[in-house]
């Protein structure tokens, strides 16, 4: 096998021609998404040439220390991003959102680097840098389906809520429903995923490390490695983002508390 | 009466009441006592706070003011959860939820302070029958029961629960003349009951031992 091609930014100027292709559809059809699809494009070039060079830094320094940084901010990020994704208040939630994202990245990517890759250092940069990405990634979609499906049915569905107080419920009793929901909700995506992996399309990573110029069978077991880490993250994060804001969302008579979400 | 009004405390009781949605005030200083075995009918106009008293007894609405008793235990936010097995509900409108009418019955009693009432599933049948309803509606999906249907099927699901008082909010205004007075003869016929139901229909008025009028509490304040 070879390794990688390196392609020169001229290579990837090329690339950038195939923008054309949408760009003549949506001149063709009056599609009035042209100016938000070029900030999209320049952003994703800024963002990613910001993130491509800071990278190169992290990766030559390798210090655990600034890798766990640049993972903290990666975390802070997505924390930020779900709450307001899901029209809650960030007062109220960013710290258990946190804690939540953070057990649910923390505890898979070091089972991946410890027990399957078998890395002594756990914060190798090469590795804990893109697979917390990827993982982040997954719980920051998984966060906002599941706290949104759970806040947004206890309010449509606030009648039968307080109807099973009325009837007797616990808090736990009459939320049981709502977080199963939310539950299935979040992780039904990924156990799709799972299911048509290979099939439907080739997945990052794999497609990833063949490009690397690695064997099939080694990205083969890259991806399996990746599909349980983000599965199990993913439940964790959820059920952890649920639990821990509960908390501060309903008042001791097991109403909740109208100022969770977000007044414009 | 005069005697279990002696001997026993009020079953549900509200002092001095004054509760807010943001500005409005829609209770101020409302006073209630129900004694055990009466059958009160609460009457005012719509926006009078009749569904809110209803609310608060159960706390499902907090007072800003004011003491709040069921069977002469406070209504806080330490006792609330235990004060609620007290009281049997219907409410306006009743949402089902989802699943089969029988699956709506049995949901209740999986919550652990309902588990020694199981037994009383078995007083479906007649319920049924006795609220003209028939059997396969059991096994109907309760979203696609009729107003009146869903209804009577809420006010079994109260029944069930064997609660010693019962609030009904409107509990009657989709059921037709006749329905209207099975309702009110069942209520009448289980002298132990207390009941506390808002209502409009004039049926209700013969049945009421008492009855109880709410005035607008309107008045805007800054909260």
């Amino acid at each position: 096998m070879n390794g990688i091609i390196h392609i020169t930014p001229e290579q990837l100027g090329g690339g950038y021609l195939l923008l054309l292709i949408p760009l003549s559809v949506f001149l063709l059809k009056k599609v009035p998404i042209i100016r938000e699809t070029g900030i999209a494009v320049i952003r994703m070039t800024v963002q990613l040439i910001f993130v491509g060079l800071y990278l190169q830094v992290v990766f030559r320094l390798n210090n655990p220390w600034l890798n766990l940084a640049w993972v903290g901010i990666m975390v802070g990020v997505a924390d930020f991003s779900i709450i307001r994704g899901c029209g809650l208040r960030l007062s109220r939630f960013l710290f258990p959102v946190f804690i939540a994202l953070a057990a649910g990245t923390l505890v898979p990517v070091f089972v991946f680097m410890g027990a399957i890759l078998q890395r002594s250092n756990c914060l190798d940069a090469q590795y804990v840098i893109p697979l917390w990405g990827m993982i982040l990634g997954n719980c920051l979609r998984a966060d906002i389906i599941g706290l949104k499906n759970f806040y947004e049915s206890l309010k449509k569905d606030e009648k039968l809520y307080l109807q099973s107080l009325a009837q007797g419920a616990t808090l736990k009793e009459a939320l049981d429903p709502y977080v199963r929901e939310a539950l299935q909700a979040s992780l039904l995506p990924t156990v799709a995923s799972m299911s048509t992996i290979g099939l439907v399309a080739l997945p990052g990573m794999m497609t990833g490390v063949i490009l690397a110029g690695v064997d099939p069978l080694t990205a083969i077991s890259y991806q399996i490695a990746i599909m349980i880490a983000i599965f199990s993250g993913t439940t964790l994060t959820v059920f952890l983002a649920l639990r821990l804001t509960l908390r501060r969302s309903f008042n001791s008579y097991g109403l909740l508390d109208p100022d969770v979400f977000r007044t414009k | 009466m005069r005697e279990r009004e002696r001997s026993f405390p009020p079953a549900v009781e509200m002092k001095d009441v004054t509760l807010f949605y943001g500005n409005r005030a829609i209770l101020r200083d409302f006073n209630l006592e129900v004694h055990l075995g009466e059958r009160v009918l609460l009457k005012g106009p719509s926006g009078s706070g009749k569904s809110t008293v209803l609310h608060c007894l159960l706390g499902l609405a907090v007072p800003r003011e004011g003491v709040i008793r069921v069977r002469g235990e406070p209504v806080d936010s330490r006792s609330v959860w235990k004060t609620r097995l007290y009281l049997g509900y219907v409410p306006q409108e009743p949402d089902l939820g989802r699943g089969t009418v029988r699956q709506v019955l049995e949901g209740p009693f999986a919550f652990r302070a309902n588990e020694k009432l199981r037994k009383n599933l078995e007083w479906i049948p007649s319920l049924l029958r006795r609220f003209d309803l028939a059997q396969e509606l059991l096994e109907k999906q309760a979203s696609t029961l009729s107003g009146g249907e869903k209804q009577r099927v809420a006010l079994i699901g109260a029944i069930l629960l064997e609660r010693s008082v019962v609030l009904l909010d409107e509990a009657s205004s989709a059921l037709d003349e006749e329905n209207k007075r099975r309702v009110a003869e069942y209520f009448r016929e289980t002298p132990d009951l207390t009941i506390l139901a808002v209502s409009h229909d004039a049926a209700w008025e013969n049945f009421a031992t008492r009855t109880v009028s709410l005035a607008p509490a309107f008045r805007e304040e800054s909260a």
